[in-house]
């Protein structure tokens, strides 16, 4: 069956179509051209199953890999940035509340916050496709987040010579924040969100997978019908290479089966107990940062509480409200304790949110910064967050252990895969060959 | 600040929705420049707008001022006693003004004693007083908002145009309107800066009269004139241009500032309060000729404004009833 043949002219007119095919027909009618025509089906079929096997191990492991060593990690690093500005600039609004010269401590977190941003925006940055959306929006955080230090570092320097230009400085600062970089941050989130579900589409490789179960299958049965075939012409009932073929094909079909269907529901976990809950959760953080922010600059404002409809308090906390309700009904265990104490500590810090309000509604603006910066609603506040954190660091692990372990026995079946066909091929050329050997 | 730009757009569309009759002249930033019609009908330098009434002149004063504390039942006062507090609207970027005391986080300035001033008439205690900070295009809608100031004390030119929405009290400050270049500029009034970019605050009169300049600057509106010294010192504006007692608040804070020029126009200083109570703008005038006589004014002026020179006369207050 050598494409050579194809190249030959039709070597009589005849009513076939082609050479080949009448060759082939032809072959039919006589005992040793059928058993020519299995062998060569068989060994067709092998080669194609262990390259088709090796290739979807291949596939899925680079997939699995990806989402593991890059897409997850992107969502990730994504939140980080996201929080990171998001509490940088709600602690530079509560830095200026306090007034005076800025506390030691709120100069600290912001510096680290700064720091986490910049750090999750340069591995990000190896993690994402040189164009893009993604792309285009770590171009634009590079360059805005310098800017942002820049105006917060003049909003300083002039708050210590005590010019009140500086309270501009920082409202431009958080402007920038708010309507740039925030935004951009929030789309390369979205996009790495997007990334991860393309992820799981890749690591699970359906289509490799659907096409080898497929050629296993017509190899199986293939293996069969020659047997029966066999059993029928000649005198033995079993052809011992064939019936190991068989067996091996067997054991193949099994393992692949065993290797993909665990790493399918690895996967699924991942995706339920871990991607799932990891964005959530960080989105709940993200809202949570938001809230207060939005509750500083209200006061920063001095301009009394926004009207009712216009409030940006008021979409920041139903988002929250939600997040939280999905991510407690999405999760067990101990991010299920953390989410309940963060539901918790929410409460707490909705009733100081409430009772600012009512200060500051009162006429007792100072009375209503004491308590927005006070000691007691920051501890309420850090709580909050820092149970979202210890949820979410729970959720990534089991991310992690969930993509290891549907990456196990992928590299195996990479390099069993094809051995094991190659190994059909040889049995079924040997258990033909001796039949063959009989008609010459 | 997200809250103040949307309060900001709320009250654009709201004066934009009634035809600009509230007063005020907000108008959308950058747009200024590209609209001739606009430029035409606003108030030229010096010439205001509106000459159909004499803008200094405010309701008399009636009966001798109430003891504090006591004020009479039925007037707005009595409203303001009995909630425990007076409402005060003021910016809180205006160095000398009212600005944002970065040590101690207060808004204090001379807008703000004088507002500490009727405080001190009604309750006896200046310290009973909310500052509540208002947008510039927003000082004419604060005093009829739904939760309304009682009294906007905010560098506010009381003009005619103004006068239609709201009364002012008599003038209790001269203020005429300057530019702000820097130190290094040859400039040496509005005339020189055709074609620059000259900020003012959105919905001051100081905006309008930029876009009306003979030698056409481009106007730059900003939320508030300290935003315009941030736009200033990153380059993105060549000048500032409006009262000169504002400007001298942002030069003292950038040493590579000056303030050049004749005064372009007359900018005289009432506080705003509705109209829906006279009695009120009565009691306030009766408190500021008090204090213009007692020396109560000239301190004021010295604690505040005293770098600018020994302490004129008090403005002379005018009345058109």
């Amino acid at each position: 069956m050598s494409t050579a043949q194809l190249d030959r002219p039709a070597p009589a007119p005849g009513p076939a179509p082609g050479g080949v095919l009448r060759r082939v027909r032809a072959l039919r009618h006589t005992s040793p051209g059928r058993l020519q025509l299995l062998l060569t089906t068989l060994v067709v079929l092998g080669l194609l199953t262990g390259l088709v096997a090796g290739l979807t191990a291949a596939a899925a492991r680079a997939g699995t890999d990806d989402l593991g060593d890059r897409a997850q990690p992107l969502l990730v690093e994504a939140e980080t940035i996201y929080s990171a500005l998001a509490d940088a600039d709600t602690t530079a609004a509560q830095a200026f509340l306090a007034g005076g010269l800025e506390p030691a401590e709120l100069t600290r977190r912001y510096e680290a916050d700064l720091d986490r941003a910049t750090t999750a925006l340069t591995s990000a940055a190896r993690r994402t496709p040189p164009s893009g959306t993604a792309a285009e929006a770590i171009r634009t955080l590079s360059a805005g987040i310098p800017r942002y230090a820049a105006l917060v570092a003049s909003a300083r320097a002039n708050n210590r010579q005590g010019l009140p230009v500086g309270a501009s400085y920082l409202s431009t600062a958080s402007q920038l924040s708010r309507d740039s970089l925030q935004p951009q941050a929030q789309m390369l989130f979205r996009d790495a969100r997007y990334e991860v579900d393309r992820g799981y589409a890749g690591a699970r490789a359906s289509w490799w997978s659907a096409l080898l179960v497929v050629l296993l299958a017509a190899l199986l049965v293939t293996l069969l019908v020659t047997q029966v075939h066999l059993s029928r012409t000649t005198r033995r009932t079993f052809n011992i290479p064939l019936l190991v073929a068989t067996a091996v094909t067997l054991a193949l079909t099994l393992t692949t089966a065993m290797i993909l269907t665990g790493q399918r529901s690895h996967l699924n976990d991942a995706a339920r107990d871990g991607s799932a809950p990891v964005a959530l959760l960080a989105e709940a953080r993200i809202y949570a940062l938001r809230e207060r922010s939005d509750d500083a600059l209200t006061l920063v404002a001095r301009q009394g509480s926004p009207e009712p409809g216009k409030d940006p308090y008021e979409v920041t906390s139903r988002e929250l409200t939600r997040r939280l309700d999905q991510a407690g009904r999405g999760t067990d265990g101990s991010a299920r304790q953390a989410v309940d104490s963060a539901a918790r500590h929410r409460r707490d810090w909705e009733n100081a949110h409430k009772q600012i309000r009512a200060l500051d509604e009162g006429g007792r603006y100072d009375d209503a910064v004491r308590l927005a910066v006070g000691e007691a609603t920051t501890q309420t506040f850090t709580s909050l967050t820092g149970d979202l954190g210890r949820a979410l660091e729970d959720r990534k692990e089991a991310f992690t252990r969930e993509i290891d372990a549907a990456g196990r026995g992928l590299g195996l079946l990479t390099v069993v895969g094809p051995l094991l066909a190659l190994v059909v091929c040889g049995l079924a050329a040997a258990g033909l060959r001796a039949r063959l050997e009989e008609y010459r | 600040m997200r809250a103040r730009a949307v309060t900001v757009a709320a009250v654009l569309l709201v004066s934009l929705a009634a035809g600009g009759c509230s007063g005020d002249s907000s108008r959308p930033r950058g747009e200024a420049s590209a609209a001739p019609s606009a430029a035409a009908t606003a108030p030229g330098p010096g010439t205001p707008a509106d000459t159909s009434c004499n803008p200094r002149a405010s309701r008399r004063p009636s009966a001798p001022l109430p003891k504090p504390g006591a004020m009479p039942a039925g007037t707005y006062m009595r409203t303001i006693q009995d909630r425990g507090r007076l409402i005060l609207g003021t910016s809180q970027d205006t160095l000398l003004f009212s600005s944002r005391n970065p040590f101690t986080g207060k808004i204090e300035g001379f807008d703000v004693d004088m507002g500490r001033q009727i405080a001190a008439a009604i309750f006896g205690d200046p310290d009973k007083i909310q500052i509540r900070v208002i947008g510039y295009d927003d000082r004419v809608e604060a005093v009829d908002a739904e939760e309304p100031v009682d009294l906007v004390a905010d560098t506010m030119t009381a003009n005619c145009d103004r006068w239609r929405d709201v009364d002012f009290s008599t003038i209790y400050y001269d203020a005429g309107q300057k530019v702000l270049v820097s130190s290094t500029s040859d400039a040496r009034g509005i005339g020189d800066l055709g074609g620059r970019k000259v900020c003012a605050a959105q919905g001051s009169t100081s905006y309008d009269n930029i876009a009306a300049a003979a030698s056409k600057p481009v106007a730059v509106a900003r939320a508030g004139f300290a935003d315009c010294l941030v736009a200033f010192q990153q380059n993105e504006v060549d000048a500032i241009s409006t009262d000169d007692t504002i400007l001298v608040g942002l030069a003292a804070q950038d040493p590579y500032a000056k303030v050049v020029g004749p005064r372009m126009s007359q900018e005289p200083y009432g506080m705003a309060i509705s109209k829906k109570h006279p009695e009120f703008t009565r009691f306030v005038n009766a408190v500021l000729e008090r204090n213009r006589a007692n020396g109560t004014w000239k301190k004021t002026y010295e604690r505040w404004l005293g770098d600018l020179g020994p302490a004129p006369r008090p403005p002379a207050a005018q009345y058109r009833d």
